[in-house]
């Protein structure tokens, strides 16, 4: 046994070492060994040259490179004056941006603006249940009982019938929700993890425009270093990062030729397609994860959860399961705020200044702190043994760790299963989950 | 003649002792046996146990699991050879490794991945236990069905592919690799 988690404990170590390797990546403050500054400074280098290579720098390379022969050196130098001109024109884009900017910022809330009032004025027009929704929430009553702190408080809720009601409210989530998010509000979570946030309708347009009219919806970014393996650049292409969506980017022309949404970002903002749905096949332990209240309705289909506002029913949020290919290079759910992990795992995985820690269905992820990114899945877990309820199918064959077979073997009053850190006792007759027999 | 008796039931009582001796020594003989498989692993993790240029790896890693088959676990590991992924349709493999259809790789990898250290004879007895067939669970969600051909384990997917177990435990610190000659497909999604 001792041996097994020292083995454990090396890999643990293996994993956390390449962690402080990146920390050179994003330029990190110092603690820790000298590896790590050595590191660092590999890591500063790199990060130099690609820089190098997605500017101009890499035009002006070509151009010199061609010089060898002489037509085709012409026609490169060409291309590089070009690429030059095109370059210039874009600071010029971004000086007209810089001049207009505010301007057109403006024109485009007061449209936004325009829009929501319509939809409002929609809203108190024919659209029925839409305002019997907004005379129940001003008519009856609300009143602010408590503040807590400044951003949750609690309202008094008297419906019609009299009945008295009590809920805490979240502010920002609550203008949030005011706004609606499907003309142009950003979900809440999103918006304040700073990933911005667009339908992916308008995503879709920018697929052969410059990368610069993608970045008037949110900062774009290099992805982290620690995503090179996933979304790797090439002499052809490189990736941008931000707004909910990876761009990719031909180098040649400098426009965006395809782009891979994030999933909790895609669907945002869009009516929920009923077809999407078949809730009767939810694993029962998803309720524990994606409780519903009386704003938030979750819905489960073919391997995704989708958190919808039951007023409207737009989607807030996609949650994909991990069988679903959910996991790296994903947005972490805004919803995941707080460390979950399972008490068998944690002293292999603890929060740290570059990557935390998160338990969702399916798995246990490292999320990159300063892109909300998973940068990758840290433990495969099922969906789990209860004790009292029947031993789920599939486990029929014994599975116990072999550090744990000397103590943990099937006998004909007991079955031991190894199943998410724990070694579960069994009933071979009832085949119910009797115990937890250690913690691994 | 009561004194007589006495020694016969002990006699008895120390033969049914022993016989329950003698079968947990088997299984202690056995765990010994499992746990000198690890301490020889020393700390090889299943990722290095995979050949790094064989497809399996490729596609891991491509789908990020690379770094999970190195963490604690334990798994199990089902590891089709590179002429299995050879045998699927044109360009599959190829398609799995872009970015954009991560996830469908990424089903299919946790479908060859099993929770816990399950070695080819605790399936054999899971399938003797079974009338010839056990159903075994995947970090997918899904579920294959071992069953016998012969004294080879016949794993069967939920498309009813058939893949034939090497029958070797590769003991590693974080679990156990199996060899099989068939690429796994969960299914339709359920």
């Amino acid at each position: 046994m001792m041996k097994w988690m020292l083995a454990a404990g090396a890999a643990a170590l293996a994993i956390a070492s390449p962690v402080s390797a990146e920390k050179g990546g994003h330029g990190g403050k110092g603690q820790g060994g000298q590896q790590v500054s050595a590191d660092r400074g590999g890591g500063g280098g790199q990060k130099q040259a690609r820089s190098n290579h997605t500017g101009g720098g890499q035009h002006q390379a070509r151009a010199s490179g061609g010089g060898k022969h002489h037509e085709a050196g012409s026609a490169q130098v060409n291309r590089g004056d070009k690429g030059h001109a095109r370059q210039t024109r874009f600071v010029q884009n971004d000086n007209r941006g810089g001049g207009r900017h505010n301007d057109r910022l403006r024109l485009e809330n007061h449209q936004g603006n325009q829009g929501r009032q319509a939809m409002f004025e929609n809203r108190q027009g024919d659209n029925h249940q839409g305002n019997q929704g907004n005379r129940r929430f001003e008519d009856t009553g609300v009143r602010v009982a408590r503040f807590d702190g400044d951003r949750v408080f609690r309202v008094r809720d008297v419906d019609r019938h009299g009945g008295v009601r009590f809920r805490d409210v979240d502010r920002d989530e609550l203008f949030g929700r005011r706004l609606g998010y499907g003309v142009g509000g950003c979900p809440p979570g999103l918006a304040k993890k700073g990933n911005g946030c667009m339908p992916p309708g308008q995503a879709a347009k920018f697929i052969g425009q410059p990368l610069v009219r993608a970045s008037r919806f949110g900062v774009l970014e290099p992805l982290p270093r620690s995503f090179n393996s996933l979304f790797y650049d090439n002499d052809d292409y490189y990736y941008r990062y931000g707004g909910g969506y990876v761009y990719r980017v031909d180098r040649h022309d400098d426009l965006i030729s395809g782009l891979v949404p994030l999933f909790g970002a895609a669907m945002i903002g869009q009516p929920l397609n009923p077809y999407y749905v078949n809730s009767f096949n939810q694993p029962p332990y998803y309720s524990a994860f994606y409780p519903n209240s009386p704003y938030d309705c979750h819905r489960y289909g073919y391997g995704y959860v989708y958190e919808t506002d039951c007023m409207t029913g737009l989607v807030e949020d996609v949650i994909p399961t991990y069988a679903s290919g959910y996991g790296i290079g994903q947005i972490m759910p805004a919803s995941y705020s707080y460390y979950n992990v399972p008490y068998a795992y944690r002293s292999y995985y603890a929060d740290n200044n570059d990557y935390y820690y998160r338990y969702a269905p399916g798995a246990i992820y490292q999320v990159d702190r300063g892109s909300a990114l998973i940068s990758a899945v840290a433990a495969l877990l099922t969906g789990g043994m209860t004790v009292g309820q029947p031993m789920p199918a599939g486990y029929s064959a014994y599975n116990v760790p072999l550090a744990y077979r000397s103590t943990y073997f099937d006998r004909p009053d007991v079955w031991y299963r190894y199943d998410n850190g724990y070694i579960y006792a069994v009933d071979p007759g009832t085949q119910l989950v009797r115990s937890i027999a250690y913690t691994v | 003649m009561r004194r007589s008796l006495i020694p016969l039931v002990l006699a008895a009582g120390a033969l049914a002792l022993s016989a329950c001796n003698s079968q947990n020594q088997a299984h202690k003989d056995e765990a010994a046996k499992g746990s000198e498989a690890v301490k020889q692993a020393g700390d090889k993790t299943i990722a290095a146990g995979i050949d790094q240029n064989s497809s399996f790896f490729k596609a891991t890693k491509a789908a990020g699991l690379d770094a999970t088959l190195a963490g604690p676990g334990p798994y199990t590991v089902i590891v089709p050879d590179d002429a299995a992924f050879a045998k699927l349709p044109e360009g599959t493999l190829d398609g799995w490794m872009k970015p954009e259809s991560r996830t469908e790789l990424t089903r299919v990898l946790t479908y060859h991945i099993l929770p816990g250290t399950v070695l080819a004879s605790d399936i054999g007895k899971a399938i003797d236990a079974g009338n010839g067939k056990a159903v075994l669970a995947t970090m997918g969600g899904g579920t294959l069905t071992a069953t016998r051909e012969g004294d080879k384990i016949i794993l069967t997917d939920g498309d009813g592919h058939k893949a034939t177990m090497a029958g070797t435990d590769e003991t590693l610190a974080n679990g156990v690799i199996h060899r099989v000659d068939g690429v796994l497909m969960p299914g339709k999604k359920a």
